[in-house]
C-alpha cells in the first residue's frame, strides 16, 4: 500500500513538473512592475498600495536586453509597467510590444519637463512616461591629479597611467571615444569605428578597472584617480567625498532617459496607468529621484527636489545612444573586446 | 514475473528521467540549435541555418579570449596541484581527529557564497585595504602595492576558489591507499623519495588527475573572479559569452562559444578517462 502511494505521489509530482508553472494570477489587485533592482524607495511602492489597494509585484532584470527578450516571449503580456532605457524602448515599440498610454487616467502628463518629451523612441509621446535621466560624467580627485580634466580626451593623459575607472557599457565607452574624436556616438561608418577602436586601445594603459556596479568605490578606496561614472554613481560618490570634482566633458554629453511604459498586453493596464499617474506626482518624483540619484524629469518637481538633480542648462545638447546596424554593432563589440584584452596586457 | 504495468517501481524513477530530459538535455539541444541560427540585431535571432557564428570565432580578438581562458585555467590548475597535492597528502596521513578537523576547515568556506568571499578579497587587496595597510604599518613599503585589478589578483582568487576541490580529490586517494605497500618498498631497499615516486604518486595519480579535472574544467568557465578581482580587464570566454547573451545582444554567437567551450571540456573528461582508466571522478562528494 505504502509503495503504491509513493509511486502515485511521484507520478503526480512529475505531472505537475511537466505541466509547467500552473495558472497565472490575473487578479486586478496586482500590478507587476518590471525594472532594475532598487529603483524605488519602499515608501513609494507602499504608498501606492495604500492609496489604491493594488499590490505591487516588483520583478527585476539586470540588462535591458534581458527585459526585451522576456517581454518578447510573453508577447507583450505578463508585465504591467516596465521601466527601461530609451534605446530598448525604441526596439520594443517597433516590435509592437508597447501599448498606448491612457491619458484620461494620466491626467497629470503635463508635469513632465518638455525637454524630456518627444524623444526618438517616442516622438509623439504616446507610449512613455520618463522616469529619470542619466548623464555619465567624469569625476576626479584633484588632490592626486595635478592637471585640470576638462573632457574625455584628458582621460588619455599619460599622467593618469593605470588609474582610471570606467563603466562597462560597450556602446557608451565606444561613444565617448567617438565624441572625443568629434564624431557621433552612433557612428555607422565602419572605418570611423575602427579608428575609434584604435584610439580606445591607446586608452588601455590608463585603465585600472572596468566595472558597472559600484564603479565609484574605486575613487574612494584609492584604486583610481579619475572615473567615468553613471549619474547615480556621481551623486553617490560626491555625497561621500565632496572634495572630488565633477566634469561635464567639453566634447559633448552622453544622454540617457529611463522611461516607463505599459506593455501592449499588460494584464492590468488600468492599474498600470494609475501607477504612472502616481509617479508623476511631484512629491513622489522627488522621493524617487533622491533615492536613485538620477536627473529629475518631472518638471513639476524641479522646485522641491535636491538642486543637484535638476539638469543644468547644457544637458539638452547631449546625444542618445541609439540602435545601429548589425554590422556597426558587431564592430563596436569587437572594439570593446579588443580594448578589454589590451587593458589586461 | 511482474509485468511492466503491475510493477509500478518505474514510476519512481520517472521524475529523475523527466528532470534530466527537461532540464539537462533540453537546454543543451536548444543551445546547439541556437548556435546555428542567424542573429537578428536587437530582438534575438531567426531560425535559419548558418555557420557564421562559428566562422566569427576565428577572428583574432576572439581566439585571444580562448587562449586567455586556457592560460588562466592552466596556471590555476598548476598552482592548485602544487599547493593542493602536498596539502591533501598530509591531510590523509593525519589521525582520525586531525582528519576530521582539517576536513571541517576545508569545507567551512563553502558555507558562504563565493561572491561574498570574493568581496572579502577585494577588501583585503585594495589600495587602502588590510594587506596594504599592514605592509605600510610594518614599514615594508611606502606606497600601496597595486595588487587588485591585476593578473596575480585574479590568480589568487581562482586558486582560492578551486583549491578545496584539489585537496579533497587528493585526500580521498591518499586515504584509500594501502600503506603496507610503502612499507614493502622500504623493506626492499627503496629510499623514501623512491618509494614516494614509484608507489605513492602512482597510486594517488587518479586523485591528482581528478583534482586537475575538477579545477581545470570550472576554471575554463569561471569569469566573475576575473571580472571582480581583475577589474574586467581579462576577457575570458565566460565573460564573452555573458557579454554576448546580454549587452552584445548576439545569442547565436554566445551559444556557439558555449558549445565550443563545452566541447573542450568534454575532450578533457575523455582524456581523463583514457589516462586513468576510470569512469568516475575521485573525490566527488
Amino acid at each position: 500500500m505504502k509503495k503504491k502511494l509513493l509511486a502515485l505521489l511521484c507520478a503526480a509530482a512529475t505531472l505537475l513538473a511537466l505541466s509547467g508553472c500552473g495558472a497565472k494570477n490575473n487578479s486586478s489587485k496586482e500590478l507587476v512592475l518590471y525594472t532594475w533592482e532598487e529603483m524605488f524607495p519602499q515608501e513609494v511602492l507602499d504608498g501606492f498600495t495604500q492609496k489604491t489597494g493594488i499590490k505591487i509585484v516588483y520583478s527585476n532584470f539586470d540588462y535591458d536586453e534581458t527585459m526585451l527578450e522576456k517581454l518578447t516571449q510573453a508577447k507583450g503580456g505578463d508585465y504591467d509597467v516596465i521601466i527601461a532605457d530609451d534605446y530598448i524602448i525604441e526596439q520594443a515599440v517597433q516590435a509592437g510590444l508597447v501599448g498606448e498610454l491612457d491619458k484620461s487616467i494620466i491626467d497629470n502628463y503635463s508635469n513632465i519637463n518638455p525637454r524630456y518629451q518627444g524623444q526618438f523612441y517616442d516622438p509623439e509621446d504616446k507610449y512613455t512616461v520618463p522616469y529619470g535621466c542619466g548623464i555619465p560624467l567624469i569625476v576626479y580627485d584633484p588632490s592626486v591629479v595635478d592637471f585640470e580634466i576638462k573632457g574625455y580626451n584628458d582621460l588619455w593623459n599619460p599622467a593618469l597611467k593605470d588609474s582610471v575607472a570606467i563603466t562597462a557599457n560597450y556602446r557608451v565607452i565606444n561613444g565617448i571615444t567617438l565624441l572625443s574624436m568629434g564624431k557621433s556616438m552612433n557612428e555607422e561608418d565602419l572605418d570611423v569605428i575602427a579608428k575609434a577602436g584604435e584610439k580606445l586601445i591607446a586608452l588601455a594603459p590608463n585603465i585600472r578597472l572596468i566595472q558597472d556596479d559600484n564603479t565609484q568605490d574605486a575613487l574612494l578606496n584609492g584604486e583610481a584617480k579619475a572615473a567615468f561614472l553613471y549619474t547615480s554613481q556621481v551623486t553617490q560618490v560626491m555625497s561621500e567625498n565632496p572634495n572630488l570634482k565633477v566634469v561635464y566633458p567639453e566634447e559633448g554629453l552622453g544622454y540617457g532617459i529611463m522611461a516607463a511604459f505599459v506593455p501592449v498586453n499588460a494584464p492590468n493596464a488600468k492599474a498600470a496607468n494609475e501607477f504612472l499617474r502616481y509617479l508623476l506626482e511631484p512629491e513622489i518624483s522627488k522621493a524617487c529621484m533622491e533615492y536613485i540619484g538620477y536627473v529629475n524629469t518631472t518638471g513639476a518637481a524641479d522646485s522641491i527636489v535636491d538642486p543637484s538633480l535638476v539638469a543644468p542648462e547644457n544637458a539638452g545638447t547631449g546625444e542618445f545612444i541609439m540602435n545601429v546596424s548589425e554590422t556597426a554593432n558587431d564592430a563596436y563589440n569587437k572594439n570593446w573586446i579588443a580594448f578589454k584584452a589590451a587593458c589586461g596586457q | 514475473m511482474k509485468s511492466f504495468w503491475t510493477d509500478r517501481r518505474w514510476l519512481c524513477v520517472l521524475p529523475l528521467y523527466a528532470f534530466t530530459l527537461v532540464f539537462v538535455l533540453g537546454p543543451v539541444v536548444y543551445m546547439v540549435a541556437v548556435s546555428f541560427a542567424q542573429n537578428e540585431a536587437g530582438t534575438g535571432f531567426r531560425w535559419a541555418f548558418t555557420l557564421e557564428n562559428f566562422a566569427k570565432m576565428r577572428d583574432p580578438v576572439y581566439v585571444q579570449c580562448f587562449r586567455e581562458s586556457f592560460t588562466l585555467a592552466l596556471s590555476t590548475t598548476l598552482l592548485c596541484s602544487l599547493i593542493g597535492y602536498p596539502f591533501g597528502y598530509c591531510m590523509g596521513r593525519l589521525g582520525k581527529r586531525g582528519k576530521r578537523l582539517m576536513m571541517f576547515l576545508v569545507m567551512v568556506p563553502f558555507w558562504t557564497s563565493s561572491l561574498i568571499r570574493l568581496y572579502g578579497w577585494l577588501i583585503l587587496l585594495q589600495a587602502k585595504g588590510v594587506f596594504n595597510n599592514l605592509l605600510i604599518a610594518l614599514g615594508l613599503i611606502n606606497e600601496p602595492l597595486k595588487i587588485l585589478y591585476t593578473y596575480p589578483a585574479v590568480l589568487i582568487g581562482m586558486v582560492y576558489g578551486l583549491l578545496p576541490f584539489m585537496i579533497l580529490a587528493v585526500y580521498t586517494s591518499v586515504e584509500k591507499m594501502d600503506w603496507t605497500l610503502i612499507e614493502a618498498a622500504r623493506d626492499l631497499g627503496a629510499s623514501r623519495a623512491k618509494a614516494f615516486f614509484t608507489v605513492t604518486l602512482r597510486l594517488t595519480l587518479p586523485g591528482l588527475m581528478s583534482g586537475i579535472i575538477l579545477t581545470f574544467v570550472p576554471s575554463m568557465g569561471l569569469f566573475f573572479i576575473a571580472d571582480l578581482l581583475g577589474g574586467n580587464k581579462i576577457v575570458l570566454v565566460g565573460s564573452l559569452i555573458q557579454d554576448q547573451m546580454t549587452r552584445g545582444g548576439n545569442q547565436p554567437f554566445a551559444a556557439a562559444l558555449a558549445l565550443i567551450l563545452a566541447a573542450v571540456t568534454t575532450v578533457m573528461l575523455w582524456a581523463y578517462r583514457r589516462l586513468t582508466g576510470t569512469a568516475e571522478l575521485e573525490g566527488m562528494l
